[in-house]
């Protein structure tokens, strides 16, 4: 493109050709980028068949009724009446006992499920781990195994506890410790492939077997980050074990599946809230402890 | 050879002797150490326990129903695509396009929320604390969740479904978004405002460059993420393979179940490594 003779009388208008040419040719790959994005998006709208779905009434009219049956119609001087006024925050709480009681249930079911899902993960981490176990046929069955218990989607695994185990709080808790031994299962064996190995041939040199290598070569190193994993899954495992019981599984869902059994869209709200609220304050306080165990491993 | 090791220091262990006197926490650790260690061992087993008897956990009930689960487990094998193979593989389509709908649609609408979020763009720290706070409380609220009351309001099929993806998306997506307004290089966009450029010139010069490969590299992690989503708002009447998969649970039809279950482990896999390798291009 440069002139031979170094003279630069030419190399503007050089410059502009090929400017102008690179801007085509990247106007090109844009257009070519954005109908592949465009011919992908309309094939799935007509794969998905939602351009089929029609409302009577109009979607705009429906979405307004469905928010003016969702929102509680609250009456500011009736705010704090009793339950059987209505208009009054006590009425749209109006089962609030009952919802803590559920609540409580949903908490053990993330608890027990978390702490089971989570030891069974612990010990299937270290055949997980390629530094740790050299048996290859082994770690590929544990790991696809891991891989199989993430990818079933948690509600249809707590469908088939529910036939099994009849519904309710068994069922959730079987399904959490599913989920939670995929999830961790991978995250652990992540975390102890990272693993200082010197502590590993230290613990070796003075005859340890591996029992006790792994005992006290790898877990004191790992076990702050390996808990901090289990407790960030403690909050994930609240809100699943919240919306299984939707499907059959115990705990707070079971009363969001009854506002919906009488189309209590404002109930539901009210509930939905509660979940939040717990979810939050609960977080709070795990964040708190994850932060001073990754601190405690920093010293 | 092996070399015995003594618990306990004594005499004729010289180097365990002068550890001992060294370090003492390192070979014996202090007796209030011990005990609190045991004692919160003896409190999370309580605790453990207690929550077990609240969920009417028993070896009875476990027993009762592992038996009707090995049933299960053999009903499945062999697995069955119950006479219309090409059905079941439109459905995982159909769920790959619920999901692909939901992403780009909450891709799309969480842009707006992820800027109001944004420290550097809204700079009223009340709207961003309020904005901040609301987000964070609905990040937790699962697809399930959404995808009932979404069912209810508008009725059976993939669009209530979509929806419900679209509503959990957002608050997740708005706030990444937010934080990686936040992390924009402040200097690209002051070299133009200096060239004179005005509000949406610098948006798009300045600020889109460098949000486009985090929003893309997202929307891709979010489509891995709502593929599993879309399977699981079927089974409250969302449309797609969870609707499927439901069907077939209720009346037993377990064959039929694990051929699905495995024709979506396999689509999965295929997705994530297509992602991968997008992902990687991208950045």
């Amino acid at each position: 493109m440069m002139p031979q003779d170094g003279s630069s009388a030419v190399s503007l208008a050089d410059i502009e050709v090929e400017h102008r040419r690179r801007l085509r040719r990247g106007r090109m790959v844009t257009a070519v980028q954005f109908l592949a994005v465009s011919l992908v998006l309309a094939g799935s709208v007509q794969l998905s068949g939602a351009a089929d779905n029609t409302i009577d009434g109009g979607w705009g009219e429906r979405v307004a009724s469905f928010i003016d049956r969702l929102l509680p119609h609250l009456r500011a001087e009736a705010l704090f009446a009793d339950r059987a006024t209505s208009g009054s925050l006590a009425s749209w709480f109006h089962d609030l006992p009952r919802w803590l009681e559920a609540m409580r249930v949903t908490i053990a079911m993330a608890f027990v499920g978390t702490v089971v899902g989570g030891l069974i993960a612990f010990v299937l981490a270290f055949f997980a781990a390629s530094n740790l176990n050299t048996n290859t046929a082994l770690r590929q069955l544990v790991r696809r195994g891991f891989d199989a218990a993430r990818t079933i989607p948690d509600a249809i695994l707590a469908l088939i506890f529910a036939s099994a185990f009849s519904i309710g709080a068994v069922a959730g808790v079987l399904t959490l410790i599913v989920a939670t031994t995929g999830s961790l299962g991978k995250l652990f064996s992540e975390a102890l492939e990272n693993a200082q190995m010197q502590e590993v041939d230290a613990v070796r040199a003075t005859g340890g077997n591996w029992l006790q290598e792994m005992r006290f070569g790898i877990v004191p190193q790992m076990l702050p980050q390996l808990l901090s994993y289990w407790l960030l899954r403690m909050e994930i495992n609240l809100s699943v074990a919240a919306a299984l019981g939707v499907v059959g599984a115990g705990g707070i869902g079971v009363e969001l599946q009854r506002a919906i059994s009488f189309t209590e869209f404002d109930t539901y709200l009210a509930i939905l809230l509660l979940i939040v609220g717990c979810i939050f304050v609960l977080d709070t306080i795990s964040e708190r402890l994850r932060h001073h165990l990754i601190g405690g491993a920093a010293h | 050879m092996t070399i015995a090791i003594p618990l306990r220091p004594s005499g004729d262990n010289a180097l365990m002797v002068q550890a001992m006197s060294l370090v003492p926490e390192a070979i014996h650790l202090p007796l209030w150490q011990r005990l609190r260690g045991w004692l919160m061992a003896g409190l999370f087993m309580a605790v453990f326990l207690v929550a077990c008897r609240e969920l009417d956990l028993s070896l009875a009930v476990l027993s009762d129903g592992a038996g009707k689960l090995g049933q299960f487990l053999a009903a499945m094998w062999p697995p069955s695509d119950g006479g219309q193979p090409l059905r079941l593989l439109y459905v995982v389509f159909q769920t790959l396009a619920m999901a692909v709908i939901g992403t780009s649609m909450a891709t799309v609408l969480a842009v707006p929320v992820g800027m109001l979020a944004a420290r550097n763009l809204v700079s009223n720290r009340i709207i961003h604390f309020a904005i901040r706070r609301f987000l964070d409380l609905f990040r937790g609220v699962p697809v399930l969740v959404w995808a009932l009351i979404m069912v209810a309001a508008f009725g059976l099929g993939p669009v209530p479904g979509i929806l419900a993806i679209i509503l959990t998306d957002i608050p997740r997506l708005g706030k990444l978004f937010a934080e990686a307004m936040e992390n924009v290089d402040e200097r690209q966009m002051a070299s133009l405002r200096v060239t004179g450029a005005g509000g949406l010139a610098v948006l798009r010069f300045g600020t889109l460059p460098q949000m486009l490969p985090v929003w893309l590299s997202q929307c891709l992690y979010f489509l891995e993420q709502n593929f599993r989503a879309a399977a699981i708002v079927g089974v409250v009447g969302g449309g797609g393979i969870g609707f499927e998969l439901q069907e077939r649970i209720r009346i037993f039809a377990f064959d039929e179940v694990a051929f699905i279950t495995l024709l979506y482990i396999v689509a999965v896999g295929v997705l994530d490594v297509a992602s991968d390798a997008l992902r990687a291009r991208l950045t």
